[in-house]
């Protein structure tokens, strides 16, 4: 009798330290869960001031959209890779496919599709602060003045004409490679090149004569110095060694045909 | 005693972890919260049955699974059909959690009210 409520107590007792075990599991993952959501919730930065289900929605949508995009752009980036694997393959395989690939390197570079480097200038074109002004109401006089220490589409522009006509090879904004489809135009207080927004600072990287590309710019009398005049602050540098940004866009080709 | 420092170990290490592990990916973080809230919701049930003198470790690990796969389907379904289903379980779940809140609140609200009855009695009978 007494065995057998010993035995029964024992039992009991196991089947406790089960039970705490078992509970013990269940709060670790309720805590883990509950710590990694809202890791995740701050990370995405939502602000809950203003809620309301149709914008609740929209946001989520922005947010799964630009998640889908980042996952299409990493697999595009690996197929990219695979593909340059290929190539390699093939092209060591035999000397008439090494040749082609040669080709299609070269023609890649010219396009802008590959990573460059070489020595070239590096400009740096950052917002002025101007001085607040006292007496000034805020009239269309105020947002010249105010306007003249901003860099412009035109200014970037203006720029880039200047260093293509001084022999430059490869220029990128801000990372956004220049090649003969680009476009750059004014988005507000932003700037869009090639239909990606940029903001201040503009780093202007361009590969060429370093002597020349200096020269066209900081030349006096030359659009840099009408635009340090005005109120931007500027900064160019000779360099040895840069590496301009591969373009990321793709060159449309539905309307043109080639003349025989 | 030995309860409470498993659960307080066992919620910290989980917080730890939790910290250092990668975020989610925004789209599946709906279905995470969801599972939160169902597996909140069996817990305050675990206490209030434990309370009754009714507790199961298999009907609350069951539930504390299945409630939350259960959520998590039916958050599934609803993006599918477009309807906000997981609404509907955000109801189920907070509700019943006030009600064990309320059933927790009561049995400890009435043990204190029979000690502090059971003394008056005591000081009573003394002073007789």
């Amino acid at each position: 009798m007494i065995i057998y409520f010993l035995e029964k107590k024992c039992k009991e007792a196991i089947n406790l330290k089960k039970q705490y075990l078992i509970i013990g599991i269940l709060c670790f993952l309720i805590a883990m869960g509950i710590s990694i959501q809202i890791k995740t919730v701050k990370s995405w930065n939502t602000s809950t001031s203003m809620q309301s289900t149709a914008e609740n929605k929209l946001k989520d949508s922005i947010f799964k959209a630009k998640e889908k995009y980042e996952n299409t752009y990493q697999e595009l980036q690996d197929t990219l890779k695979q593909l340059e694997e290929v190539r390699s393959t093939v092209a060591n395989s035999s000397s008439e496919a090494g040749k082609i690939e040669a080709q299609i390197s070269e023609i890649n570079k010219l396009l802008g599709y590959t990573e460059v480097k070489g020595k070239g200038i590096e400009i740096e074109v950052k917002d002025g602060t101007p001085e607040k002004m006292e007496g000034y109401e805020y009239n269309d006089e105020y947002v010249n003045y105010l306007s003249n220490y901003m860099v412009h589409d035109g200014d970037l522009k203006e720029i880039v004409n200047e260093l293509f006509n001084a022999g430059a090879e490869a220029i990128s904004i801000n990372g956004e490679r220049i090649v003969s489809t680009s476009s750059i135009s004014c988005s507000g207080n932003i700037i869009k090149v090639n239909n990606e927004k940029l903001g201040s600072p503009y780093k202007i990287k361009a590969i060429g004569l370093p002597d020349n590309l200096y020269g066209a710019l900081v030349r006096p009398g030359g659009y840099l110095e009408s635009m340090e005049y005005a109120g931007v602050k500027i900064n160019v540098e000779k360099k040895d060694n840069i590496t301009v940004n591969k373009y990321t866009g793709v060159y449309s080709q539905e309307y043109i045909n080639r003349v025989e | 005693m030995i309860y409470i420092t498993i659960i307080i170990i066992s919620c910290i290490l989980g917080v730890i972890l939790g910290i250092n592990l990668p975020t989610i990916s925004y789209t599946y973080s709906g279905y995470l919260a969801i599972a939160i809230v169902a597996a909140l919701d069996s817990v305050f049930g675990g206490i209030s049955s434990s309370l009754n003198k009714n507790f199961d470790i298999k009907i609350f690990v069951s539930g504390f699974f299945g409630n939350a796969i259960l959520a998590m389907l039916l958050t599934y379904l609803g993006e599918k059909l477009n309807v906000d289903i997981y609404l509907a379980a955000v109801i189920v779940f907070v509700g019943r959690m006030f009600n064990n809140l309320g059933i927790i609140r009561r049995y400890y609200v009435d043990l204190w009210s029979k000690k502090a009855i059971e003394k008056n009695r005591q000081k009573v009978k003394k002073q007789n």
